[in-house]
Order: structure tokens, then sequence, then C-alpha cells
């Protein structure tokens, strides 16, 4: 028999290239510690930077025992927090056992000045991370804010590290807002607020009235209706005076916003939702509202919209929790 | 003996490709769909979805084929204005018109009407849809 080497040629050249493609990759080194204080920031929070919200780094830093300890750890942001801005006291590592972060105690919690906020370190530290929350302030709304972390050793050693600049949104937002039927009942968007029916307040902000009715024929439950809605809507419910804005509502369901429900959903309302909304011909009453959906609006002069979001209902207490997102138009 | 093996492999196997590019002449219509045989013309379920794609219906739905009606019950406070219908038909029917979003259904006086076509195009069966709100 013979053989003709040629028609072999293809079926060498595969095993050629595969084993070229195997061949071992240079072995491994373990990298060499550097022998000075260094730092690294992550941001941790994501979605649309909202006046109200939170902002939450995560910034590292350490260096050789031998060469000292830290000392503090400080960030400065170019518009000041509101309150409940701090850089956390724990550095935090994960626990496999208990499936969740640790925290460490490593000094006292953090003083704030102007735009500085300052975590000294009282523990014995070579490293730690701490996380950072910045409470976005009204002033930001529109702006950008940069943020410059840094950190100290006892040896003198400094280290800093500037994250964004961020663009903070033109948004509004207000969590947990209590409605309750013959009682704060009263939603007004201009306010981002609600007002109690023995409460006095101007009538032509009155945008929504929250009641709770339920009928033997009919699903009402849980209702949102704006003043200026045909009568059959507002049931036995009286008015007061003034009041007659005709509020545009969309009703939504399972859009669970990240940032109003604060559930696992990687959903967020942004100013592009907003503006996408198409209000013609919506309905300026709502009835059957349940947990986890919520209902987009259009206030009367067309200078709001809003996403309200219903956190809880509770049919007992005739109540329902609300959070609410707001965009100016105009 | 294998050269009559081999011979024969490859002419079934152009055979198959020959028949594989024959030319599908079955007809279609001016939307692509199908035209088959089928005479069934009928809708076989209702469905009515309010704004948040959740159903607004308050009961089952009453389709007469007969008479051609399909009557439907919703909730109360439901907004007929944005209604987006959806039918359920016989195999290889279409409806028209043809429903494309949202649908006004708040003029209760005129009930709107739509028309099945049977897969072979032939028979037409028209539905009227009566909306009534669940009383308070």
């Amino acid at each position: 028999m013979r053989i003709n080497f040629r028609s072999y040629t293809p079926a060498l050249l595969g095993m050629m290239l595969l084993a070229a493609s195997c061949a071992k990759d240079d072995a491994y080194e373990t990298p060499t510690t550097k022998n000075q204080l260094q730092n690294d920031c992550i941001k941790r929070s994501t979605g649309p930077n909202i006046s109200g919200g939170v902002i939450e780094f995560a910034y590292a830093m350490a260096l050789p025992a031998s060469r000292g300890k830290l000392v503090s750890a400080q960030v400065e942001a170019s518009i000041a927090g509101a309150n409940g801005t701090y850089l956390e006291n724990n550095s935090y590592y994960y626990s496999i056992e208990q499936q969740k972060d640790v925290p460490v105690k490593i000094g006292e919690p953090s003083v704030t000045t102007g735009n500085t906020t300052v975590t000294t370190f009282t523990k014995d530290t070579m490293a730690a991370t701490l996380r950072y929350f910045y409470t976005i302030p009204a002033e930001a709304k529109g702006k950008s804010v940069t943020f410059t972390f840094s950190a100290k050793s006892d040896n003198g050693e400094n280290v800093s590290y500037k994250m964004g600049p961020y663009e903070i949104s033109t948004m509004d937002m207000k969590l947990d807002l209590n409605l309750t039927d013959g009682d704060s009942t009263y939603f007004s968007v201009a306010d981002m607020k609600v007002y109690a029916k023995n409460q006095t307040v101007d009538a032509s902000k009155i945008d929504l009235i929250y009641m709770y009715r339920t009928s033997a024929t009919a699903s009402l439950k849980h209702a949102l209706v704006a003043p200026g809605a045909p009568k059959e809507y507002l049931q036995d419910f009286v008015v007061p005076g003034g009041a007659a804005n005709v509020t545009k509502l969309v009703k939504a369901y399972n859009l669970r916003d990240q940032q109003l429900a604060r559930l696992q959903y990687g959903v967020f309302i942004t100013d592009q939702d907003f503006k996408a909304v198409d209000f013609n011909n919506q309905p300026s009453y709502l009835f059957n509202l349940k947990a986890e959906g919520g209902t987009w609006v259009e206030t009367a002069d067309g200078k709001y919209r809003a996403f309200i979001y219903i956190n809880k209902v509770d049919d007992a207490k005739k109540s329902m929790v609300i959070s609410v997102k707001r965009y100016q138009v105009k | 003996m294998k050269k009559f093996v081999i011979i024969s492999g490859l002419i079934l196997f152009f055979a198959g490709m020959i028949s594989s590019c024959k030319k599908n002449d079955l007809p279609v219509d001016e939307d692509g769909l199908l035209i088959t045989t089928r005479t069934d013309c009928y809708v076989s379920n209702f469905e009515l979805l309010g704004s948040d794609f959740q159903t607004v219906r308050s009961k089952a739905p009453v389709i007469d084929t007969a008479a051609g009606t399909i009557t439907q019950e919703v909730f109360y406070g439901a907004d007929l204005k944005n209604l987006w219908p959806q039918l359920t038909l016989a195999q290889d029917c279409k409806l028209e018109p043809k429903i494309t979003g949202k649908t006004d259904f708040s003029d209760l006086a005129n009930p709107r009407q739509y028309t099945v076509v049977s897969g072979n195009r032939q028979v037409r069966k028209t539905y009227k849809i009566i909306i009534t709100v669940q009383p308070k």
C-alpha cells in the first residue's frame, strides 16, 4: 500500500496549531507589595443622582505594616453634602459563614466641616476600606460634583484619589410619604408634600386626593383622584373650595424604580423617561391601586411630571405609603 | 460494488439538494401570511389590558359567535380611552382592522367592530365588542 503524505498535510497543520495554542503560559509571579501608602476608590451606588438621594463610595487605603499605621481618611466634596453625609468609621469584610459584610470599628464617627468629612483612626490599622455616603443637597441640582478622597499615615505619607464629576439630576425625590383616608389625604406635586384634611392648604396646590372606598359590586379600594375629576369618581368626597386641578394620570405596574422601591430590581426612572410619557387623553382618577404599582402624573398646569410609586397599601388602616420622583418640565 | 455505493450516494445527495431548493409556491396574502385551506372563523378568547398592561376585565368575556358579539364587563373606573384589546382567533385566521396599540372604547353607544378572516380568506365574521362598566 502506498502512502500519500500530501493528503496528511492539513491534519499535520491542525495538530501544530493545536500544540501552539496549548503552549504553557509564563509562570505566575506573586506581585510584590509597593513599599508606600496606597489608595483606591469605587462608586457603589448606581442610577441617577437625585437631590435627597445618596451617592455611595468605598474608599480603600493601605500601607505595609513596617511603614506605620493609618491616621486619618477624609473626603472633600466640591459641593457640601446635605445632612446625613458621612464617612464610615467601620471597615468591612465579607463573612462566608454569616453571608454578609461584617463591620470592624477603626475609629470614632466622622466629623463634617463644610465640604470636608474626616474620620480619624483610633485603632492600629494598616489597611481599611471605608464607605462614604454623600447626601445630595438641593443646591447641587443640575450641577456636577467631584470628590477628593485622601488618606494619611503616621509616617507623614499622604495619598489622594479623585472621583467624578457626577451629574446631579434636576429631579426631586421624596420617600415614604404616608397617605391616610380621611386624614392625610391631599398630595401636592409642586410642594412634594402630603397635607392633612384639617390643615390649612392652598387649594390650588392640591393635585391628588387619596381615598379608600369599598363597594359590594366594584373594586375601588385605594384610589387617587384629582380634585377636578368628574364628580362621580370623587365618590362622597367633598372637595375644598378652589381645588379644581385636573391632574393627568397614567397607571403603571411593575415599574419598581430602585431608588423609590428599594427592592432588588435594577430599574431607574431618569429625566428622559418623564419626557417620553404621553399624557394625551389620560384620566384624572385611578382606582384599585396596589403595592408595587404606581402612576405617572402630570400637573394641571403642565409644570411638573412625577412618578408615584406605591410602597405599601394597608386595607385595614385605609392607608398607603408612596415614594415620588418629580421632574420639572417648564 | 464500492463504486456503485458511492455513485448512488451522490445521486441521492443531489436529489435531496434539488428538492430542498424547490420554490415554495403556497399562496401568501398582502401581509405575508400564509393562505391555507382552513375555513374556521371565530374568536376563541378576548382580553382587555389597561395602560399598566394589567387586565381590566371584571368577568370572563361572553363571546357569542352566532350573534357576532363579545360582551365584556370592565372594572369601575377603568380608563376606556386607553385599552389594549387582545383577540385569540381560530387557526390561520387574521383580524381586520389590525390592533396596533391602545384603542378608544369610550363611545359605548357605538361599539367597535372587528372582522375575523378565515385561513382560506373566504369566510369573514364580524364581531361587535360591547363594553359594560362594573356597577358601583
